[in-house]
């Protein structure tokens, strides 16, 4: 006979749970004891809740398995609220195991108890409270079947103290078995023939496709079609940026050849995505004549925003497989590649030095990217760094950039880098992050230098809230309302300081020709966090832009500069 | 708003009908009706919502975002002949 608690670490050993990301607090307190002598789990002890779940949402998107974080009761729970809705949004496989107060009070409002369950309804795939401790083997078991089965996402698992504590014997789980969904062959026909007689083809890429691992398979599949790629924010890395037939990024801050390519596209072959609002723009302007296919795993997602002519419902790299293996006939594309051509040509990414000869945080991002290379992988926060480190950094592979694309969930890029490098620790792992956001989670890295992750974390200090500065640029007449943090006038905080006092390198690189001598000494730290403070510009601007509220075809390649598609391209 | 009368079958599992009516108002979906009754062998439930959609919206996607839910086992739109999702 053990107890609930043990019950529930030999259940997560069973499940292979190698690590867990987490804060003792007093309802949990049970569990942490067998945890503490446990020789196959690793506890990463975090500074605050929401660091533990975005770790887990980082080690989760890093390494294609399932991450754990575990919390107190009330505030320990509600502080999982935002990774949770962000794994949500962003379909991450996590698992949140929780402490409850114990039975008899629930319901009194007793000390530190929360209906996180409750809370969490809309945010969660599913969620388990455990009443029984015999239940636990098989709680853990399907919590984790069900967060990494079909379309991934997120599973909490409350448990009151006395179970916890409830004696019990452990009984081994019989898991639920989920099979990868494979499309109907109707649909794959169907899709086929779409694809045979289209002249415009696009393949818009989304991040199911890194998900189910298919990356591979699109490769495959584009090379023997021949057809355009565009990988959206959560799929940079599913098709190399090196690849001739890669145009880049759709959407807001996508590239003039991404938004281009779909806007005249007479064919979307939309893999995992989900015709996002900030890939559409105005959806009744987005790609108006291209018939659609969509597949994706989540049968919910087809028809949701824009009507699919072929929907295909299945797990990505099924589908690709059968696709590839299915396609006879590929219409001549050479005068949509000449038209496609010409307009990367003519608009190619880009930005110019600022005005006032400060550094430009693209080309800080840019020789990060050059000089750590494609094997490292990349977590950035939300905002304006954000959009730079999905346009400037190059990405080869699936896996190499992490960030918070649903939700946009400020000050994820420092935790979700903890965690990614505890799953991948022979990778470099870059936190490209902002001065604003850098403020919201740096506690980790605390953590970091405790526990022996060293992350490397460039802080783009244009000591600003940089994106929500260009809106009030560009939509509020310069009218700069509470976006600046004084990172830059008064230095507070002092960023080098800072990151010393929390146990790591601080660095400070102010001008152009310092950014390699500086990325390199970071990057030659091995055995310690490292925060870089890039101090950069502050009105340097992300180019291109649709305008919120406005269609694709309204792009902006750079302020005042509109790319007329219809001169570019012949009906 | 066109209304949509839904049958569902639901396993009774704690906080399946708290999950059914969170989906609801997280989807922007009015509720003009509601009833939960025991059904098959009494591992089951019967629910019968009608619903309010607005005019550009199809029962369709909502009976999708339904199915997906774990507990819920059958989703009907009554009014249509048209099955249904049906969960394993």
């Amino acid at each position: 006979m053990g107890r609930g608690a043990q019950a529930l670490i030999r259940a997560l050993e069973a499940v292979d749970c190698e690590v867990i990301f987490g804060i003792p607090g007093g309802a949990i307190l049970p569990v942490y004891d067998p945890l503490f002598e446990s020789t196959k789990i690793r506890h990463v002890l975090m500074r605050h809740e929401q660091g533990a779940g975005h770790a887990a949402v980082g080690y989760a998107q890093a390494t294609g398995r399932v991450g754990v974080c575990m919390a107190t009761s009330g505030p320990g729970a509600t502080n999982l609220v935002t990774p949770l809705a962000d794994a949500y949004m962003d379909s991450v496989p996590i698992v949140a195991v929780t402490g409850q107060v114990a039975r008899p009070v629930i319901g009194t409002d007793a000390f530190q108890e929360a209906d996180i369950a409750s809370i969490t309804l809309p945010i969660t795939k599913h969620s388990f409270q455990v009443t029984d401790p015999a239940d636990i083997p098989q709680v853990i078991a399907e919590a984790f079947a069900v967060a990494a089965g079909g379309r991934p996402g997120p599973v909490l698992v409350d448990i009151p103290k006395d179970v916890q504590v409830a004696r019990t014997t452990y009984r081994d789980a019989t898991p639920p078995v989920y099979h990868r969904a494979a499309p109907s062959p109707a649909d794959v026909d169907a899709a086929v023939r779409l694809i045979a007689s289209a002249r415009r083809p696009v393949l818009y890429v989304g991040g199911g496709v890194i998900r189910s691992g298919a990356a591979p398979a699109l490769l495959a599949f584009a090379e023997l079609t021949g057809i355009p790629v565009v990988t959206t924010l959560m799929a940079r890395g599913a098709f190399p940026d090196s690849h001739r037939q890669h145009l880049g990024m759709p959407g807001m801050h996508g590239t003039v050849a991404a938004v281009g390519a779909l806007q005249k596209s007479d064919l979307l072959i939309a893999l995992g995505t989900r015709f996002d609002d900030r890939v559409t723009g105005v959806l009744e302007e987005f790609a108006p004549g291209a018939r659609v296919i969509h597949a994706d795993i989540d049968p919910a997602e087809i028809n949701k925003n824009r009507r699919a002519d072929v929907g295909i419902v299945g797990d990505c790299r099924v589908v690709l497989a059968a696709l590839t293996s299915a396609v006879r006939a590929v219409g001549d594309l050479r005068d949509w590649w000449a038209q496609l051509d010409a307009l990367r040509e003519t608009f190619p990414l880009g930005y110019d030095r600022p005005a006032d000869g400060k550094l430009a945080p693209q080309y800080v991002i840019e020789r990060i990217s050059a000089l750590a290379g494609p094997e490292a992988i990349y977590t950035a926060g939300v905002g304006q760094h954000q959009m730079w480190a999905a346009q400037y950094v190059k990405y080869e592979r699936p896996g190499s950039f992490l960030n918070s694309g649903g939700l946009g969930t400020m000050g994820y890029a420092v935790p979700a880098a903890l965690g990614a490098k505890v799953g991948a620790p022979d990778r470099q792992v870059w936190a490209i992050d902002g001065d604003g956001c850098f403020q919201m989670t740096n506690q980790e890295l605390a953590t970091c230098a405790l526990e022996g992750i060293p992350i490397k974390v460039a802080v783009i200090n244009n000591g600003n809230l940089g994106m929500v500065r260009q809106w009030q640029n560009l939509f509020y007449g310069g009218r700069y309302s509470n976006t600046n943090l004084n990172t830059h006038t008064r230095r507070i905080p002092d960023f080098v300081r800072l990151a010393e006092a929390l146990g790591c390198v601080g660095l400070r690189c102010e001008s152009e020709q310092d950014v390699d001598r500086v990325v390199l000494e970071a990057m030659e730290v091995r055995d310690m966090p490292v925060v870089v403070d890039f101090v950069v510009g502050e009105n340097a601007q992300v180019w291109p832009m649709v305008a919120a509220g406005t269609g694709n075809d309204q792009i902006m390649a750079a302020r005042g500069i509109r790319p007329l598609f219809d001169a570019d391209f012949e009906e | 708003m066109t209304s949509h009368k839904l049958m569902m079958l639901v396993r009774n599992k704690p906080g399946v009908l708290a999950r059914v009516v969170v989906l609801f108002s997280s989807r922007n979906v009015e509720v003009e009706s509601l009833s939960f009754v025991p059904a098959g062998h009494g591992d089951l439930s019967r629910v019968d919502v009608v619903v309010g959609l607005r005019e550009d919206r199809t029962s369709d996607q909502l009976m999708k975002q339904l199915a997906r839910l774990l507990d819920v086992v059958h989703v009907a739109d009554v009014d249509s002949a048209g099955d249904t999702a049906l969960i394993a």
